[in-house]
């Protein structure tokens, strides 16, 4: 009796086991999509809302997993290796192009492009979704460009109202010194030159690239230029300024924080999602915690024209090997990126549209948003999207490494070019 | 018992232990196997570049790796400061409570024990906010009581960032040590230290004499076990510094979490995860040693 009992029980620990390890494979009826926090894309009860409605049309259900940026790699890449990857996954090209794609995860979706998504879908972001040009591994949904923010209210209290154009948005390099100065003299600390992490680091870059006109990578994206004496240049500008110093121990996320809670003036790491509910606290659009206004303003640019850094957010699919969840995944882009339905899926993400206009409707999403339309002023300015640059990723480590070396160096032109001479070396083996 | 009974009961127990034995296997030895193994390859995520062989390559490179040989030595570091002092100090307090009477002694076990018990984020968190650049509470206090002119960025200065994690670590180890001199100083024999203070054996002639051969096993396995704790220093690291500013809080484990998770390196990453094994094998091996011949 003891001895089959035992049978018994290991065969059940073995069976539960082999359940593990092999679960039983779902039919189209079903697909999984795994969702980075895109605006609204996010939030559970904004992606249900749309994933039912796709349901109810289609009869593919959805199951949805909501990935954070700070572990959300992790669990696709232990995914990956795995074999247990999602069918879809929503984020931008840095990843499904340049990364998944590249090492061969993903699925060539080039056949859902037609040539009316071609003449609708923006340039910028149709040209970041491709790998060739019969090669497409993302459709992208929505869009927006990647901005600064100051206290207006402080400002106005420094007295510096004068360098800031809240009507256009831009302002030149000399007017951001002037700013800064005059905040520094009010109030001792303005900002920070975030460098913990990667996390927000696309305005880190943005502001070093534009001071004077430097560039992040060659226009073919096949090396890193941030050595070019412009952002050495900007490098040691920012070193010498009063009010702004290099900050290793904290990263963009804390960045906004600290702006938002009035211990910084200026916050570099920004966007339209920051400006409509700052800090993510729902406290007020385009208000710090003290009820302070916040403007937005584009990256300072010697001329005054400034080179915006773009996010681009849209779908992939996971090359599952199973050709029918693949189909399913294909509908469900479609869906929400190529339908009436779009108008929905981009809202719930708070940017801008990726394309103008869906088989030839154009798209009015934003009619009648104030702040949207405000902020739209900005999206002519948006620059190059170089992210899908090879060794990416050992790249935007290399910047804020350098970022932290320029800060506990002495300050020296010489000190901080060896700095940055290292570390875009650094970047560049990764681009071979 | 008939030898047919012992053939049943010891086939009965191994399959008892069958369930176990898979989930050993599948999840630690199998993929220790792989580790080794995959040390050797040119290994990535890279489905279109097959794994290459290269030999002792991966661990050629290791030792020309700056970053590498900066996270050893501060993985070292942290070893070195935090194992003495853990093993000291939970020493120190257990002898001074273990006599007490109950309620006072389960407090400070409380006390001690609750960082232990407490999720690493919330610590790390809290701690976070203590060494926060612009309001943190060790400025303020440090500030205001004239210590310092300026506010002091703990964890973004290399001079203090390590030590500032070294601090965190302690106050997460300290807890169980105690917990466990506690109980082993409770069942040191009373008759022998009773016989020894009739002698006219001093305390501290009682406590190295008497009590502490007897709390040796106990100090052995608090040894290693913080030994290897110090050894896998992680999370504080990802939570607090990501091993910056400038590496200076760059610790092996962290490394083989960036390179292998951030760079895709596995091959590289594995063959920093043997190294560290047999380091933390040797030192283990050393402290048996020492303590058995003591």
């Amino acid at each position: 009796m003891k001895k089959l009992l035992s049978i018994a029980l290991a065969l059940l620990m073995v069976l539960g086991l082999a359940a593990i390890a092999k679960p039983a494979s779902a039919d189209a009826e079903e697909i999984t999509l795994w969702t980075y926090p895109i605006g609204n894309w996010g939030n559970e009860e904004a992606v249900k809302a749309l994933t039912d409605a796709f349901t109810a049309e289609t009869g593919i259900k959805v199951k949805v997993e909501y990935l954070t940026y700070t572990d959300g790699d992790d669990k696709v890449n232990t995914a990956l290796t795995a074999k247990k990857a999602p069918d879809l996954i929503m984020e931008g090209p840095e990843r499904l192009v340049s990364n998944w794609g590249a090492q061969g995860y993903m699925v060539n979706i080039a056949d859902l492009f037609d040539d009316q998504d071609k003449a609708e879908i923006n340039p910028a972001a149709l040209a970041a979704c491709f790998a060739d040009d019969a090669t497409a591994y993302e459709y992208p949904l929505c869009m927006t460009a990647h901005c600064m923010a100051i206290n207006m209210t402080a400002v106005k209290e420094a007295g510096a109202e004068e360098f800031v154009n809240t009507d256009t948005h831009l302002w030149t390099t000399e007017q951001f010194f002037n700013t800064v100065k005059a905040l520094a003299a009010k109030y001792g600390l303005v900002g920070g030159i975030y460098c913990s992490g990667q996390g927000g680091d696309q305005g880190t870059r943005a502001l070093v690239n534009n001071l004077y006109g430097g560039t992040f990578t060659n226009a073919e994206h096949t090396a890193y230029t941030w050595d070019d004496p412009k952002n050495i240049q900007a490098l040691k500008a920012l070193y010498d300024l009063e009010g702004l110093d290099y900050d290793p121990s904290i990263n963009g996320g804390e960045e906004i924080a600290n702006f938002y809670n009035g211990i910084f003036k200026m916050a570099f790491c920004w966007n339209i999602g920051q400006q409509l509910n700052p800090n993510s606290a729902g406290t007020g659009a385009g208000k710090t915690a003290n009820g302070e206004d916040i403007a937005f303003m584009a990256f300072p640019s010697e001329d005054g024209n400034a080179v915006l850094q773009g996010g681009i957010w849209g779908f992939g699919i996971f090359n599952n090997g199973d050709d029918a969840r693949i189909e399913a995944a294909k509908k469900f882009i479609l869906y929400m990126a190529d339908s009436e339905h779009t108008v929905d899926a981009v809202r719930a993400s708070n940017y801008f549209a990726a394309r103008s206009a869906v088989a030839g409707n154009e798209l009015d999403i934003w009619a009648g948003n104030e702040i949207m339309a405000e902020y739209n002023k900005l999206m002519p300015f948006l620059g190059d999207y170089y992210q899908v640059t090879k060794g990416w990723a050992p790249a935007r480590t290399a910047w804020w490494n350098m970022l932290q070396q320029v800060g506990a160096s002495d300050g020296s032109e010489a000190a901080i070019a060896a700095a940055v001479a290292d570390y875009c070396a650094q970047a560049n083996e990764g681009a071979k | 018992m008939s030898p047919e009974l012992r053939r049943r009961e010891t086939v009965a127990g191994y399959l008892f232990l069958l369930p176990s034995l898979i989930f050993f296997v599948g999840f630690v030895v199998i993929p220790m196997v792989m580790c080794v193994v995959t040390s050797f390859f040119d290994a990535t995520m890279d489905l279109n570049t097959p794994d290459k062989f290269i030999w002792f390559d991966n661990y050629i490179e290791l030792w020309q790796d700056p970053v590498f040989l900066k996270g050893l030595t501060n993985t070292l570091i942290i070893v070195l400061v935090s194992v003495p002092f853990t093993c000291i100090f939970s020493l120190w307090v257990a002898s001074a409570i273990y006599k007490m009477r109950e309620g006072l002694l389960s407090f400070f076990r409380i006390v001690f024990y609750l960082p232990v018990v407490t999720g690493s984020v919330a610590v790390t968190v809290v701690w976070k906010w203590m060494y926060n650049n612009y309001y943190g509470i060790f400025n303020y206090v440090l500030k205001n009581t004239g210590i310092i002119s300026k506010n002091i960025n703990w964890l973004g200065n290399p001079q203090y960032a390590l030590w500032c994690i070294i601090l965190i670590l302690l106050t997460t180890s300290v807890g169980q040590p105690i917990v466990l001199y506690v109980s082993a100083l409770s069942n040191v024999d009373s008759s022998l230290v009773e016989a020894a203070e009739v002698d006219g054996a001093t305390n501290t002639q009682v406590f190295w004499r008497i009590k502490w051969p007897q709390i040796m096993p106990t100090t052995l396995y608090i040894l290693i076990i913080t030994t290897i704790n110090s050894f896998q220093c992680f999370a504080l690291i990802q939570l607090l510094t990501s091993g910056g500013p400038n590496y200076a809080t760059e610790t092996v484990m962290y490394y083989i979490y960036y390179t292998a998770f951030k760079l895709y390196r596995f091959g590289y990453g594995n063959a920093m995860g043997v190294i560290l094994a047999i380091f933390i094998g040797i030192l283990s091996a050393v402290q048996f040693r020492l303590a058995r011949e003591k």
